[in-house]
């Protein structure tokens, strides 16, 4: 039967099986498909060919024959076709990925400052309190920051070794406090008290004190000032909004503690500590081991305050609590260094600041 | 204030037992916290914070008697008898209410140095001992009980002392060694021969105790704290006495710490009493200040029992009548800072430890009034600045003169906004701009390696006002270096002019101002808050229809003189062309090439139009010749 075919058609089916393998793209393959398969000139048209010639007693077993052999070969292709396709399809897909490894454009990343986002926080603390901000300027005068919050005209706090003043202007200063917007706010509110229901309110701003700059002093830093006034308010208020509050700042465990101590415009007064964030009070270099960690100064609005402003302290009460935010800030990141705050360096605002 | 452990237990035994740790907390709880706690000349010692207003507690015995009042002890009793007073030996007379009682002896003093273990005790308070009786037992004292004294050499005093003001004129060699000149304000000692003495401040050098001093004149005195208060003030001379006697100091101690001085002497160096007496009297009695249950549950948050009341104020020294009205309390002489009901009720509460103050949320009474708008706009600019990419600083209000200068309005007067003291001339005036302070801080970032800066600040700048500074809330931006370039798809370049007015316009300046070059690749502009947009008032703006129309984009490439107006060149066209339908005009390329005719550049001009219906092309070609129509009226051309 063998000896039917011709010699090149033997040699060809020789040699499909690693013709088909060499074949390494659809192109190739397609050649290969037309030299074998092809209608015209390929080794199976000419077996047709050759079939129509064949002695008629042969026709039936030549062309069981040249079919089978045909057949095949269109399978090996048809395999290989589909080998070949996949490949390439990985291949194409390989080219088209992307590495999620290369550095992509980013929208430029920018900060609030950190004591802007500390502000903006306790501000934040306050509002579902009723608290709202109230502002005042940095250059005061000596009644606002002193004389209307019971400071006496001695205080050493009011000599030129402590607080700017200007040269010019002999009875206007850099404001020492935040504690001078209380007494603008009483004095603007004190007429329509009754009116609102009292008044609670935040100041936060910048302050100035004659300090030389060195890593825990600056002539420049921030306090945020928070006052209370109402009928009947005790410390027991205090104490009740500064835990929520601290709280709210700090995490649902913390613990706060009020010792006493003495401002001019506060009596009683008090220091807050609250529990050290930093070691959950277990004591560590932060809290000196003590667990505890002072935080702000505080008290019942001293009766003086409350006259300069025209409001009556037989029937108006309040507190008042001020607050560093630098020492906060330092104390809450660890920073070493308070100048660090003030110099800018966009790789400490970068890390130090954010948005949210 | 340094405490001596063992000292304040000889006033009050049960510290003994305590552990430090304990007695720390005990102070603290009473409002003397404890900063630290050393050992020197093997004692212990505890730094103790005393606030402004407790000079009672500036002494071991002060201290002591706040402690046995919180923990209902019984203090030590004073160890002295007293002197027997005779007529005066030296004329001595007190010219002025400011100096009330006096009380002083003479003694001539035998052999005999300081004990060794009074010299530990000075020196464990790092308070040197001189080794002169007389000296160290003054000193002795002071720190133990709280009222200072002085010893006058008594054979260098000229004739009759007086306690007066000082004249015009007169001055005082201190026992520092500096001349003092006096003024009519300062309280002083004298002899016939002018002020030996500072009253309350420091003695004189003339006549001090030395090795040769025979005779000495004691001074136990209590003089006004305002008086006290004004020459350390004006003299800069803040001392220990000064510290006391400027905060009040007990006047009934005046005779006793003079019957101590006096007993350390003849005990220490055989000293014999020539005479002792007392000038003037003190009033001893405070006011009686009423304190009503109303209040004190007010201030407590809880009700406290008149009674409990009544006893922890006894405890503290006051003498307390339980009255219909309330409590009629009198303070004890030594604690002239209890003058209100405020007062009294702090003092409860401390006895009864802060920490049973019961926390309470106040009840709102009123609504609660919303952000004020300026506040809310510094906020949120602050915010969409911080998403565009920028930092915010902050930065000193006062900045150098050299600084300020160039940035200063023609009109506007620095001198008007310079300190009088400020901390050193960099320092010295309130900025009239935010720029050269964000200058600096750029430059800083840029010498420390940054590829770009992009900074802002919102903070008040000053200008002179006739009534003073006048301040306002201003915003200043700078943008500099490098941007891009640091991944595949972005290209480096310089940051330029243009971007910064992008930002400004990006916050709704309707005239941006123009940004100013602030050196090499810097820019920068700043605006005053109040010409920026403020924060929105309505949540929800009123609407305003748009067209679901497609819309017609159409460009023309003009050739213009490179000094061609931008503005003026598109509100030609925009003149020509339908306000309904032009949607947006604007130039999305310039091209600059030697290919152009000389002094032309190439602008493409995008103009987009939409209506309410479908845009017919011929309609769109029209307005397209009517906009270049109106640019080739400039001088424009169609480019080829």
């Amino acid at each position: 039967m063998d000896l039917l075919l011709p010699a090149d058609i033997i040699e060809a089916e020789r040699v499909f099986p690693g013709a088909l393998a060499a074949c390494g793209d659809l192109d190739a393959l397609l050649r290969l498909k037309g030299a074998y398969v092809g209608r015209e000139g390929s080794h199976a048209a000419r077996l047709m060919e050759s079939l129509k010639a064949a002695p008629k007693e042969q026709k039936r077993d030549l062309g069981a024959a040249v079919n089978a052999l045909k057949q095949q070969w269109e399978e090996g292709i048809k395999a290989r076709q589909t080998e070949l396709e996949a490949a390439r399809k990985q291949q194409g897909d390989l080219a088209s990925r992307w590495d999620p490894a290369l550095p992509p454009p980013v929208p430029a990343k920018g900060t609030l400052h950190p004591l802007n986002r500390l502000m903006d926080r306790l501000v934040e603390v306050f509002r579902p309190l009723g608290f709202h901000v109230e502002e005042g300027p940095e250059v005061e005068t000596e009644a606002h920051n002193f004389d209307g919050l019971n400071i006496p005209e001695d205080h050493p706090a009011k000599a030129s070794s402590d607080t700017f003043y200007f040269a010019e202007h002999p009875e206007l200063l850099l404001r020492t406090h935040t504690s001078p917007v209380q007494v603008r706010t009483l004095l603007r509110v004190a007429a329509s008290l009754d009116q609102h229901g009292g008044i609670r309110f935040l100041a936060p701003g910048r302050v100035y004190r004659k300090d030389e700059i060195d890593p825990t002093h600056s002539p420049m830093f921030h306090q945020v000032e928070g006052m209370l006034v109402g009928h009947g308010i005790g410390m027991q208020h205090l104490k009740g909004t500064l835990e929520y509050a601290l709280r709210a700042l700090f995490g649902p465990d913390t613990d706060i503690r009020l010792r006493p101590s003495y401002f001019p415009f506060v009596e009683p007064g008090c220091e807050v500590d609250v529990s050290c964030p930093l070691c959950g009070a277990r004591g560590c270099r932060v809290c000196k081991g003590s667990g505890w960690v002072e935080i702000l100064g505080a008290g019942l609005i001293h009766p003086n305050v409350l006259s300069y402003a025209g409001i009556d302290p037989e029937e108006w009460s309040g507190w008042a609590f001020g607050m560093g935010v630098e020492r906060m800030a330092m104390m809450l990141s660890q920073t070493p260094d308070l100048r660090l705050f003030f110099e800018n360096d966009q790789r400490f605002l970068g890390v130090m600041g954010g948005l949210d | 204030m340094w405490i001596e452990r063992k000292a304040l237990a000889l006033e009050l035994p049960a510290v003994s037992g305590m552990d430090t740790r304990q007695l720390c907390e005990h102070l603290a709880s009473l409002g003397f916290p404890v900063d630290g706690v050393v050992t020197r000349e093997g004692a212990e010692v505890l730094d103790v914070d005393i606030t402004a207003n407790r000079g009672d507690a500036m002494s071991h015995r002060g201290l002591a008697r706040e402690l046995a009042a919180k923990l209902c002890q019984p203090l030590s009793s004073l160890p002295v008898a007293a002197t027997a007073e005779g007529p005066a030996v030296v004329d001595l007379r007190l010219e002025t209410p400011a100096c009330p009682i006096y009380s002083t002896a003479v003694l001539e003093l035998g052999a005999g140095s300081t004990p060794e273990v009074v010299q530990a005790f000075l020196l464990a308070l790092e308070a040197s001992p001189k080794r002169l009786p007389a000296v160290d037992a003054s000193n002795e004292l002071l720190h133990r009980y709280g009222h200072p004294t002085h010893a006058f050499d008594a054979d260098q005093i000229h004739g009759a002392v007086s306690v007066r003001w000082a004249r015009a004129g007169e001055s005082l060699v201190t026992l520092d060694g500096v001349t003092r000149s006096l003024g009519v304000k300062d309280l002083v000692i004298a002899d016939e021969a002018g002020p030996i003495a500072l009253a309350g401040v420091m003695g004189g050098e003339a006549t001090k105790v030395t090795e040769t001093t025979r005779r000495v004149l004691l001074e136990s005195a209590w003089f006004d704290p305002k008086s006290v208060k004004a020459s350390a003030r004006r003299l800069g001379l803040h001392t220990d006495a000064s510290h006391r006697f400027g905060r009040g100091a007990d006047p009934a101690m005046a005779q006793v710490t003079r019957d101590l001085l006096v007993d350390r002497l003849v005990r220490w160096c055989q000293a014999r009493l020539i005479g002792a007496w007392t000038a003037g009297s003190a009033s001893l009695r405070l006011e009686a200040v009423i304190l009503k249950a109303p209040f004190l549950t007010r201030v407590a948050g809880e009700p406290v029992p008149l009674a409990e009341a009544a006893e922890a104020l006894a405890r503290l020294g006051c003498s307390v009548d339980l009255q219909a009205e309330g409590l009629r309390v009198v303070p004890p002489s030594w604690r002239h800072d209890l003058a209100t009901p405020e007062d009294l009720s702090e003092e409860i509460l401390r006895l009864r430890g802060y920490d049973r103050i019961p926390s309470v949320l106040p009840p709102l009474e009123g609504p609660p009034q919303p952000l004020s708008g300026a506040y809310l706009q510094r906020q949120r600019l602050a915010r969409r600045l911080a998403h565009l990419g920028f930092h915010q600083t902050v930065t000193y209000g006062f900045i150098s003169p050299e600084m300020d200068a160039p940035f200063a309005a023609p009109a506007d007067r620095p001198a008007g906004r310079t300190l009088s003291n400020p901390l050193g001339q960099d320092y010295s005036v309130m900025r009239c701009s935010l720029l050269p302070s964000l200058r600096a801080t750029a430059e800083q970032n840029l010498r420390q390696g940054a590829r770009e800066v992009r900074l802002f600040e919102v903070a008040p700048t000053y200008s002179s006002g006739p009534r003073g500074p006048e301040e306002r809330f201003t915003l200043g931006v700078v943008w500099g270096g490098t941007l891009g370039g640091e991944d595949y798809l972005t290209p480096a370049r310089p940051a330029r002019e243009a971007d910064l007015h992008g930002i400004a316009r990006d916050l709704g300046l309707a005239q941006p101002p123009d940004p100013r070059p602030l050196g090499e690749g810097l820019y920068g502009f700043e605006v005053a808050m109040s010409d920026l947009p403020p924060a929105g008032e309505r949540i929800i703006p009123a609407f305003r229809p748009f067209s679901r129309f497609p819309s017609v984009e159409r460009d023309l490439s003009l050739l213009v003189d490179l000094g061609q107006s931008y503005e003026e060149l598109a509100s030609a066209m925009r003149a020509a062309l339908p306000g309904e339908t032009l949607q947006d005009l604007r130039c999305v390329d310039v091209f600059r090439h030697k290919s152009l005719p000389p002094g032309r550049q190439a602008w493409l001009m995008r103009l987009r139009f939409q209506a309410g219906r479908t845009l017919v092309g011929e309609e769109v070609d029209g307005w397209v010749a009517a906009a270049l129509g109106a640019a080739e009226s400039l001088g424009a051309k169609l480019r080829a």
